[in-house]
């Protein structure tokens, strides 16, 4: 009897020891946790989502709209030859414009990375900025007039070199991108967060100019499919 | 003795728990519930205890399979997109109001009346 009350006394004391031991992590838990953020965060990614979703149908409608016009304006066109020929003339050199097989000029911004004694410019730094770039609304970019293009490739090459679009680039990397300059500014250049200051912090050189009017090169590869075929 | 226990079990899980590091905030409403049937099972150890028919397998069994039992119906509820944790709390704090109540009566009877009153009682007891 004795025994027995010993082990009920312990036993009770070690559930009383869980109990209160999960009670007070709980409540840990929960004063460090903000509910409401939490919730008014869901909110925001729904709100967002809803943002998104409507430029989306507003940009497929207007593409949409631009499609029909497009195909008025042929039709009406197409009544005399030399008028179809022109347009179609004018539709390659824009095509050719998007792809990137001409040279382009207008505003934007020129941004020079420069390898220091202590630091080197990575691809990856490169591919950074120009996602960033894109991010703030870049037409056109060329990395040491090497265009960006939609399959173009920034890699690095054992330590020392860094190859794009097949050539290799050295230092000075000068990374010209033709858009509204001060967004595009904005899109690198934050304060503190930015990247700008993150390869400053990090040893390495760079430079931000704005311009009025940039130069960027065309495109030089070949930009032909070998494998892909059109879908049926 | 037993109260000793409980008081020092207490104060130690206290301390440990406020020093432990905190639990990711998806696994705190599990534990939550798990919380509310251990406390559900303490009080119908007490009422049993006054009741006079405590036994400690019980007691036990039930503090821990009614916490287990009831996270994992969580668990499921979560996976079903039922909240089935709302049953579980009703139930527990349900039944935890039952067993507050009649400890409740149990002192009342003792200490405005003297003698023993115990056969009077009704017990609802549920653990």
């Amino acid at each position: 009897m004795k025994k027995g009350k010993k082990i009920m006394t312990i036993t009770i004391g070690l559930m009383a020891f869980v109990l209160s031991t999960i009670i007070f992590i709980q409540f840990k838990t929960i004063s460090s946790t903000n509910i409401v953020e939490l919730e008014n965060m869901r909110e925001d990614q729904l709100t967002q989502e809803i943002v998104t979703q409507k430029s989306q149908y507003e940009e497929t409608r207007s593409k949409y709209e631009e499609t029909l016009a497009k195909m008025k304006e042929y039709q009406e066109s197409m009544s005399t030859e030399k008028e179809a020929l022109d347009v179609l003339v004018q539709e390659v050199k824009e095509t050719n414009d998007l792809l990137g097989k001409n040279d382009v000029v207008g505003q934007g911004i020129i941004v020079t990375l420069e390898d220091t004694r202590n630091a080197r410019i990575s691809a990856e730094d490169l591919l950074i900025l120009i996602n960033l770039l894109n991010s703030g609304g870049a037409e056109a970019i060329s990395i040491n007039g090497q265009r960006m293009v939609y399959d173009s490739y920034i890699v690095n090459i054992g330590n020392d070199f860094i190859r794009a679009n097949g050539n290799i680039i050295t230092s000075p990397y000068i990374v010209k991108a033709i858009g509204n300059p001060s967004y595009l500014e904005s899109s690198i250049a934050q304060k503190n967060i930015g990247f700008v200051d993150e390869k400053l912090s990090e040893g390495k050189s760079i430079e931000v100019e704005q311009s009025k009017e940039i130069t960027v090169e065309k495109y030089t590869g070949d930009l032909s499919f070998e494998y892909v075929k059109e879908a049926k | 003795m037993v109260a000793i226990a409980i008081i020092i079990g207490c104060i130690l899980g206290a301390i440990i728990g406020i020093n432990a590091p905190t639990i990711s905030y998806t696994f705190s409403n599990y534990l939550a519930i798990a919380i509310i049937a251990a406390l559900d099972s303490v009080f119908g150890g007490i009422t049993s205890v006054l009741k006079g028919n405590f036994d400690i397998k019980i007691f036990i069994t039930g503090f821990f399979g009614n916490a287990i039992l009831s996270i994992l119906l969580t668990w499921l509820g979560v996976k079903l997109n039922v909240d089935i944790y709302l049953a579980a709390i009703v139930v527990f704090v349900g039944r935890m109001f039952t067993n507050l109540a009649i400890i409740r009566r149990y002192y009342i009877d003792k200490w405005t009346k003297t003698g023993n009153n115990k056969d009077k009682i009704e017990y609802k007891e549920e653990h």
